[in-house]
């Protein structure tokens, strides 16, 4: 390589940029300057995931990483009202601090080693000479849905424990109004709802053609996902859809939908010669496919009902209904 | 759906590993859609868990360790599960305490419906199951992350449950403790990639050389990220608070399940990756002793049962450790089976101990230790099963634990390591003065008379934790067999010329 890559100054500022930003975020005293700072953040990691090539986690971190995490820390701001928390007691800050200490004494030890060492192969040469009879075109989609979909399943079954544990955090506690509810309907004013009208039916497309994307490009079912998600939590803020008691057994079956798709999936082709998860190679893209489109119904649901926050009550608990 | 699968594996083997991650996984979705039979469902998933984990530990134990390749790619680019006889162990003891745990809910989902929650507890605990299995068969460091999250995140909702200001404040910190040890593990998953190229542990056992200085950091990286999963001292700090407001069944699969599967993580990780180098291991060592004592300290301050069975917890993990670090002169390639032989006690144990402290509570309406002796409801039986679980954590014969700590310190003495067998005494004798301050009221029947017939406090609630307590006692007589079990597939030696079996 001769000269200078003409993008290095833009790496060096976008580098000084992450540290600068992780630093303002702790340092932050208010904590809506700390979650506007860390969406901010979260767009700029995005970025540096570009940069070094790997669009697919860009997309991710834009849309998970920054947009619904910033949506769902506002949402928990209503949560955080009174004074700020008292410093935690004294063995635990020393032995947090100590355990910061360690860790970094650890990790440069580690980085300055790894880096002096010489870089294996990896396991790009592997997915590459695997990727035809995977069934789809793009590496990534190819490791996450078949090379590796074991993890990938439990990472979906990861996000439906999430969204159990909301709910079931929630009806323990007194009631108190709807987290995220926006202003009733008939308060919308006309520039949220003009919005919504234009912004909902684009969000679905996006969201479709990230899905079918992921076969042969970056896109697939975690960024499509989210980018649906976006659809529910504008639709909740803007008042067009309320979630009642009787949404829910509907709710826990999208809930599930994802993983039972995956898990049929999976042990049904188990039946036929091969073993778990072995797609037979005609069947490979349709199936990959499938799971993808209801893994992506079960993520857009499950965040937005994240961002809800709540076991939608029966009507005799609703707020309002009755006195 | 499982039944479709073992008529559809007519033509080759049933691969008994799927069927114990899938079967408490699909019974989870089913109970998360039908939250009204979510009790049976539970039940069946997890009795149909059980028979495979049966099956699967017979297949073991008669043809050797078997290996399967799920996707049909292989290592490095699939994912390969793996029984030998380290990961049945810990299989058969997830499937068996499980079990029992499981029927203890159901009893006490029947007596109080709205206080067990089960649209919430069975699909939790399934997942959670799911999790375990998961991760005692994998043979992949991501893989094994994966089941982490999965692990903690059900963990948290298993503790949360219970409902109330304290529940929840206890399981924030254990989700911030957990996820800070998830991403330290993590961050040590990363390195390993980035230096070697690969994440299955096979692979990586002839990648690694001892004393390779990154190697070195990364295994600190990993060990701390498990540490505090598993509480071991001084990062046990959200365990106490975390087990002890959880309702009963909860605190027993916390206690005796779920800090399991790091221990198991961290036996693994010491038989693949680099043999650790002598300071880390003392230094584990050092923790683990550390963690005895201060345990045992904070056992006898106690003032709520279920936090004296808590901090007892943190006591044991350290004398797992201590077991793990300094049983034996050939390090951890000979003390890691005195480390199961002590894992598999205290889940026996724990689980029937903390049932019991559940049962004794319903009973007697609190649980305050003082005031145990001043109620006219003598939960007799669950005192009893209390009382043996008690002899089985102390370490009397004939008890599963005895014989763990026979071979801790067996193994010990002969490596020369005589002042770790006089911490060990010490450990001991404090779980003795611990449960003492517990027993000793049970034992008192002056205090306050109830009627005649009113007074026993029995219930069918109280058989799960009883078999469990018995069981300690059998499986300690069964312990030669057990650890001639636990060899098989030889976990550590390298095992790249494992056995293959099970798949086509």
């Amino acid at each position: 390589m001769s000269g200078i890559d003409p993008m290095l100054p833009f790496d060096v500022a976008l580098a000084l940029a992450l540290v600068a930003l992780s630093w303002a975020v702790l340092a932050a005293a208010d904590r809506f300057a700390m979650v506007v700072l860390f969406i901010v953040l979260g767009l700029m990691v995005a970025l540096a995931w570009v940069r070094l090539g790997a669009p697919d986690v860009a997309l991710a971190e834009a849309a998970i990483g920054a947009g619904v995490t910033g949506a769902l820390l506002l949402a928990t701001l209503r949560h955080l009202r009174g004074p700020e928390a008292a410093p935690a007691p004294g063995p635990v800050r020393w032995s947090v601090a100590a355990l910061v200490a360690g860790v970094t004494v650890a990790l440069g030890a580690v980085v300055v080693a790894v880096a002096t060492a010489p870089r294996p192969e990896g396991l790009a040469g592997p997915v590459r000479d695997n990727l035809p009879a995977s069934g789809v075109e793009h590496a990534v989609t190819a490791v996450l849905l078949n090379f590796r979909a074991h993890d990938t399943l439990m990472e979906v079954v990861v996000l439906l424990i999430a969204v159990i544990v909301v709910w079931a955090v929630d009806r323990g506690l007194a009631a108190a109004h709807d987290p995220a509810a926006g202003p009733e309907a008939d308060g919308l004013g006309p520039v949220q709802a003009g919005y919504a009208r234009l912004a909902l039916p684009a969000a679905v497309v996006l969201g479709i053609y990230l899905l079918w994307a992921g076969a042969h490009a970056p896109g697939g079912a975690f960024q499509a996902g989210a980018v649906l998600s976006a659809v529910g939590i504008m639709a909740v803020l803007a008042g067009r859809w309320r979630p009642e008691a009787h949404h829910r057994a509907w709710a826990r079956a999208v809930f599930g939908l994802g993983a039972a798709v995956f898990v049929l999936v999976a042990l049904g082709v188990g039946l036929g010669p091969g073993v778990a998860y072995e797609y037979p190679p005609h069947l490979a893209k349709p199936l990959i496919l499938a799971i993808e489109a209801a893994v992506t119904l079960s993520i857009a649901a499950t965040l937005a009902a994240l961002f809800f926050g709540r076991e939608p009550a029966p009507v005799s608990r609703s707020r309002g209904r009755r006195p | 759906m499982t039944p479709a699968v073992m008529d559809g594996l007519m033509p080759h083997l049933i691969d008994w590993e799927v069927v114990a991650i899938m079967a408490p996984l699909l019974g989870a979705l089913a109970g998360l859609v039908m939250p009204r039979a979510a009790a049976g469902i539970g039940i069946a998933a997890v009795g149909l868990t059980t028979l495979a984990v049966a099956a699967l530990s017979w297949a073991v134990t008669t043809q050797g360790a078997r290996m399967m390749a799920l996707g049909g790619w292989g290592a490095p680019l699939g994912i390969d599960l793996r029984a030998d006889g380290l990961a049945v162990m810990m299989l058969a003891m997830t499937a068996g305490v499980g079990l029992c745990i499981s029927l203890s809910a159901l009893a006490g989902q029947r007596a109080r419906p709205a206080a067990g929650r089960p649209g919430v507890f069975w699909p939790l605990w399934l997942l959670l199951l799911a999790g375990l299995n998961g991760a005692y068969l994998s043979t992949d460091l991501f893989n094994l992350y994966v089941m982490l999250e999965v692990i903690s995140l059900a963990a948290v909702g298993l503790t949360v449950m219970g409902g109330g200001a304290a529940a929840l404040r206890a399981g924030f910190e254990y989700l911030m403790a957990s996820m800070l040890g998830a991403l330290l593990f993590l961050l040590a998953v990363g390195f390993v990639y980035l230096r070697f190229g690969r994440l299955d542990l096979m692979g990586l056992a002839d990648l690694v050389t001892p004393g390779d200085p990154a190697m070195a950091g990364v295994l600190a990286l990993m060990l701390v990220g498990l540490a505090l999963k598993t509480a071991l001292f001084p990062l046990h700090w959200w365990l106490p608070a975390a087990h002890a407001s959880a309702t009963a069944p909860a605190s027993a699969l916390l206690s005796a399940l779920v800090v399991k599967v790091s221990l198991y993580i961290v036996l693994r990780v010491g038989q693949y990756l680099v043999p650790p180098t002598e300071g880390l291991v003392l230094l584990v060592g050092l923790a683990g002793g550390a963690a005895m004592i201060w345990g045992g300290i904070q056992a006898l301050r106690a003032e709520r049962l279920k936090l004296l069975v808590a901090w007892s917890t943190v006591a044991q993990i350290g004398l797992i450790f201590v077991a793990f670090a300094r049983s034996g002169a050939a390090g951890t390639a000979e003390s890691w089976k005195a480390a199961a032989l002590l894992m598999l006690a205290h889940a026996v144990a724990k689980a029937a101990m903390f049932l019991a402290a559940g049962r004794i509570k319903d009973e007697v309406g609190h649980d305050e230790i003082a005031r145990l002796d001043r109620s006219p409801v003598r939960p007799t039986l669950a005192q009893f099963t209390f009382a043996l679980a008690a002899i089985s954590l102390i370490g009397l014969p004939p008890s599963i634990g005895f014989a763990g700590k026979w071979l801790l310190m067996e193994g010990a003495l002969a490596a020369g390591y005589w002042h770790w067998v006089a911490l060990t005494f010490v450990g001991t004798l404090l779980s003795v003065a611990v449960f003492s301050r517990v027993m000793v009221p049970f034992l008192r029947f002056d205090r306050q008379r109830g009627p005649v017939g009113e007074h026993q406090g029995w219930a069918l609630a109280d058989a799960p934790p009883l078999v469990l307590a018995l069981a300690s006692f059998g499986l300690g007589l069964g312990a030669a067999q057990i650890l001639t079990m636990l060899e098989v597939g030889e976990p550590f030696a390298r095992a790249t010329g494992a056995v293959l079996g099970g798949a086509p």
